[in-house]
């Protein structure tokens, strides 16, 4: 299904996905409607499409099962107890973890890594909000700064907080994801939206403890194209946005070490996020936002599937 | 070409300002903010090429525009003989004095400053004139005014050095008559020397006329040690009837760096006699003495020479010396004289050192044209005057240039005919009665006199007279010394080429006592030196002097015997080089220029005599003397001071406005530095703005990115 609904996008405007554009529109809102109606609209699927009304498959009924669920039609038929497993069988948490520490606000194109972090949290959790999921946020630089409850109810709360969202401090992965794991009681989808600029095995050790609690989690790494490309000539002093150090940097010299070590960081991401069974995806911020958008399906199908 | 500010020229120290900007500056102007640098510092860092200049043409630019600034604030300007050099249009009169004083044959001067001449004549155009001024002591124009190259070349090529020694005045002089008369609106004059400051007295008077562009071209060396024989005097001495000469010579040294051993030697007639060393100080003299040598032949040739040094011409130094001549002196104190008479007059000369006097008294008044012959002076000790053939005979005696004293005393008396022959008539004996008489007047500009004229040079006052004669002053009497009481002492009368001398007293201890005081024996050398016309023989002359051999009086300095220059006999000079002056016989003067250092020999064409009568003749030591002066003191003493003195391109006389436009467009070099400077930091700020865009970031997909703050 993934297949083919990936080959109809190809076919579809998708001018209101691109960052460029979308960096135009005010308002989260409308934005995040823009961007999933036109999405939505390019798949030709079914606006009420709900995960927690897809069925799964059937099974044997065993004692301690919940009558309820037992297919009396398939028993009028076959004369024999199966229960009827759904994908979801409630509305799910979704919870959006965005980092918004200082080295998010970079940005060479149209939109920052923060910018382009905040379409996509928009923009899913309108998404969500549409699956009558129940959507959270959570933002952190070194700590969480705000939070916001999943709810059904809080999806302009959400959107508001994502408006005046700053970034401006230093930031780390483990101690606000370690709290956000504590504070979230029931198991949903986490969305982690963040540039990673730790080691790998720090980054998975802080990720892995959502998944630890039960949680799905879906990472969304975020990267500039300045930071994959490296794309500088002339010497300079490149400073550090977080920390405020300064080295001078002969870019013509560095550029092919810095995308070989960018690119290792990449693979081992991948690498180690995949061994602990977490959706990893690197995202270019240059690029429109339906790739995100298809990975974030592909993600939720396949813990439905999963599931 | 000069600077009006020259210290801006500190300025360029701000030439190393781009380059630090741009090694050091640069990284920190230029900050990218980067999201994190956690793999950049993993990447070894490379110093080296932080320090590498990118942009060599940026930096070459920005340089050059700080240069040009910088040279525009100095305020260059040209000089004012560049400009007008540079804006003759019209044909030039050139006149180039070269100094070939023999100071210029230090080293390699010599060379060196006919090549110089030879780049001007080479840069003459076809329509300019020149002219070639030799200056020594005197000017000499080899070629005026002519624009032949080649004739001034191949003049310049055989011109040699001269002994000469330097002065400015008559060459420059000679270069101004040149200029002024030159019809040529551009001129200039080229003085080639070493500018030796002892030629140089200032008030020569040459200015050249207005608009000459006066060019100085020094020729001299950074050091320049030298030393020179600078003088040397003899003694003579008597001994075992033989006369010996003692000569001392003064070598000097100057400049040099340490005190130094020289070698020194005495020739006689070409003969090493004896040779010596001598310590100079680097700046000082020394003495050397030479052991006697005998002195027996005339026209004896000698030389002290130092071993050669890098101005070998006053390295020698020549003199011819004679045996001295004994002065005869015939004393005649007639027939009964008083025992001592003569005694005090006689003892006075036989004592002498330089020139000895053979005394013969006799005791009658009779004088054979034998004696007289063999006479110098002939003195009447108070006696009667010889009358008749003798009184006829001692008046030839003395107009063929002999001298007659009178000593009058007691016995002497007047007779006629002797107005003719003595200074005054004189009268009886006169007794000073109010004390002793002294004298009170001397003529110190006569010669019997002249050597007492200095101070400390003889008491006459001490002397007391106590009886004298009157005399009564003819009209061709001159008084040489008078009585306190105005009475005549001592008078003379010149008779034909001698003189006659009158002392009005005795010259023994009767009437006075002035024979038994210290100035007794000088004062009677004198006046027999005087009356027997005794000149000291001048044992060499200086490059540049000028003799008369037909002076006789002039021919007593070199000649000791008067038949070897009699003026019916032609002479010629063979001059030190080898080569021959012809002095043939003449009534009127026979001039010999002494233009070379050595012995110059005259005689007789086609003769050899044994011993011919030599000159010796030493280049000027004070040409030896190196310290050069500024040559711009006299570019500027000679050049012309007329405020309308600067002429235009095209040769004309410029009004004072020309002039202070020509003067603002000499100093108008900044204006045009200032805007190159700024043409260049325009073609700087293009060029830095192309580079920036060239680095800008570009994207596959055709954005772009500039980072913020580079």
């Amino acid at each position: 299904m993934a297949v083919r609904e990936r080959s109809s996008i190809q076919g579809a405007d998708t001018q209101f996905l691109d960052p460029a554009v979308l960096s135009r529109i005010s308002g989260l809102d409308l934005l995040a409607r823009t961007v999933v109606d036109g999405f939505l609209q390019g798949l030709h699927r079914s606006p009420h499409l709900g995960m927690s009304l897809d069925f799964a498959e059937h099974r044997a009924y065993m004692p301690g099962d919940d009558i309820r669920r037992i297919d009396w039609k398939l028993f009028g038929r076959t004369d024999r107890f199966y229960v009827k497993l759904f994908e979801a069988e409630t509305s799910a948490n979704f919870m959006v973890a965005l980092d918004i520490s200082r080295s998010m606000s970079f940005g060479t194109g149209a939109v920052t890594k923060l910018d382009y972090a905040r379409y996509l949290a928009a923009s899913l959790s309108y998404f969500s909000q549409k699956q009558r999921d129940r959507v959270g946020l959570a933002t952190f630089d070194h700590e969480i700064v705000e939070y916001v409850p999943p709810s059904t109810r809080h999806l302009q709360l959400i959107l508001h907080t994502l408006t005046r969202v700053e970034p401006g401090r230093p930031g780390t992965l483990r101690d606000p994801l370690m709290r956000l794991g504590d504070n979230l009681h029931h198991r949903g989808i986490i969305l982690v939206l963040s540039d990673f600029y730790e080691e790998p095995e720090q980054v998975i050790d802080s990720v892995r403890h959502l998944r630890a609690r039960g949680h799905d989690v879906i990472v969304f790494h975020l990267l500039d194209p300045a930071e994959l490309k490296f794309p500088y000539e002339s010497a300079a002093s490149f400073r550090d946005m977080e920390s405020d150090t300064m080295i001078p940097i002969v870019p013509d010299e560095l550029a092919d070490e810095y995308r070989t070590l960018i690119g290792q960081h990449t693979e081992d991401l991948a690498r180690l996020f995949t061994g602990s069974r977490i959706d990893y995806t690197v995202l270019d911020t240059s690029k429109p936002l339906d790739y995100a958008l298809f990975q974030y399906l592909s993600s939720r199908e396949k813990m439905a599937r999963v599931r | 070409m000069g600077l009006l500010a020259p210290l801006f020229l500190l300025g360029l120290v701000g030439l190393a300002v781009p380059i630090i900007v741009h090694l050091t500056e640069r990284q920190r102007r230029n900050v990218v903010d980067f999201p994190s640098l956690m793999f950049l510092r993993k990447i070894p860092f490379r110093s080296t090429q932080r320090r590498r200049i990118h942009h060599w043409a940026l930096l070459s630019i920005r340089a050059l525009a700080l240069a040009l600034l910088v040279a525009a604030f100095t305020r260059p300007f040209f000089a004012n003989d560049e400009v007008a050099i540079g804006s003759t249009l019209g044909p030039r009169e050139v006149v180039v004095v070269l100094d070939r004083s023999y100071s210029m044959g230090y080293g390699d001067r010599w060379e060196r400053a006919k090549n110089q001449a030879r780049e001007v004549f080479a840069g003459l155009d076809a329509s300019d004139r020149a002219s070639l001024v030799f200056m020594g002591r005197g000017a000499e124009a080899l070629l005026r005014s002519t624009s032949d190259r080649d004739r001034l070349l191949t003049a310049l090529d055989t011109a040699s050095l001269s002994a000469d020694g330097t002065l400015y005045g008559p060459a420059l002089k000679l270069a101004q008559t040149i200029l002024e008369e030159s019809q040529f609106p551009n001129r200039e004059a080229v003085i080639i020397s070493d500018f030796q400051r002892n030629g140089w007295k200032g008030d020569e008077g040459v200015t050249f006329p207005p608009g000459t562009v006066v060019k100085s071209v020094l020729i001299s060396d950074d050091a320049t040690p030298n030393a020179a024989v600078a003088s040397v005097a003899f003694r003579r001495e008597f001994f075992s009837g033989q006369e010996r000469m003692t000569a001392t010579a003064r070598v000097v040294r100057r400049q040099g760096e340490a005190p130094a051993d020289r070698t020194i030697v005495l020739e006689v007639d070409g003969q090493e006699v004896q040779t010596k060393t001598v310590r100079l100080d680097p700046t000082g003299s020394a003495t050397v003495t030479f052991e006697p040598f005998t002195l027996s032949e005339l026209y004896t040739r000698g030389s002290i020479r130092l071993d050669p040094d890098a101005l070998p011409q006053d390295d020698a130094f020549h003199f011819v010396l004679s045996p001295g001549r004994a002065m005869r002196i015939l004393v005649l104190e007639g027939g009964s004289p008083r025992p001592d008479a003569s005694l005090y007059m006689q003892r006075a000369l036989e004592i002498s050192e330089e020139a000895s006097f053979q005394v013969d008294v006799r005791r009658s008044t009779s004088l054979s044209a034998a004696d007289l012959e063999a006479t110098d002076v002939v003195v009447l000790n108070d006696t009667r005057f010889p009358q008749g053939a003798t009184e006829d005979r001692l008046r030839g005696f003395v107009e063929a240039g002999g001298g007659l004293l009178l000593v009058l005393g007691e016995r002497s008396a007047w007779q006629t005919g002797l107005e003719e022959l003595l200074p005054g008539r004189f009268g009886p004996a006169r007794d000073h009665t109010r004390g002793a008489a002294r004298l009170g007047y001397l003529d110190y500009t006569h010669p019997v006199f002249e050597l007492f004229g200095g101070p400390r040079g003889g008491d006459f006052a001490r002397a007391r007279f106590f009886r004298s004669r009157d005399l009564e002053l003819g009209p061709e009497g001159r008084v040489l010394a008078r009585f306190d009481d105005g009475s005549v002492a001592l008078a003379e009368r010149r008779l034909g080429d001698g003189h006659v001398l009158v002392w009005t007293s005795t010259m023994d201890a009767f009437w006075n006592d002035l024979a038994v005081q210290p100035v007794f024996l000088p004062f009677i050398h004198q006046v027999m030196r005087h009356l027997g016309g005794y000149r000291e023989r001048v044992p060499w002359f200086t490059t540049g002097q000028v003799l008369d051999l037909a002076d006789p009086a002039g021919m007593l300095f070199v000649a000791d015997r008067e038949r070897e220059l009699a003026p019916d006999v032609a002479q010629v000079a063979l001059t030190p080089g080898g080569g021959s002056v012809a002095l043939p016989a003449t009534s009127g003067p026979r001039f010999l220029e002494l233009e070379e250092p050595g012995f110059y020999e005259i005689r007789p064409p086609g003769t050899n005599p044994e011993r011919t009568l030599a000159i010796a003749v030493n280049v000027d030591v004070t040409e030896s003397e190196l310290e050069s002066m500024d040559p711009a003191e006299l570019a500027a003493a000679v050049a012309s001071r007329e405020a309308s003195g600067e002429i235009g391109a095209g040769g004309e006389m410029l009004t004072p406005e020309m002039q202070a436009r020509n003067q603002e467009r000499r100093q108008s070099l900044w204006r045009l530095l200032m805007v190159a400077a700024l043409v260049l930091l325009l073609a700087e700020t293009a060029i830095s703005n192309w580079i920036s865009r060239a680095a800008t970031l570009r994207f596959k997909d055709g954005r772009s990115y500039v980072p913020s703050n580079t």
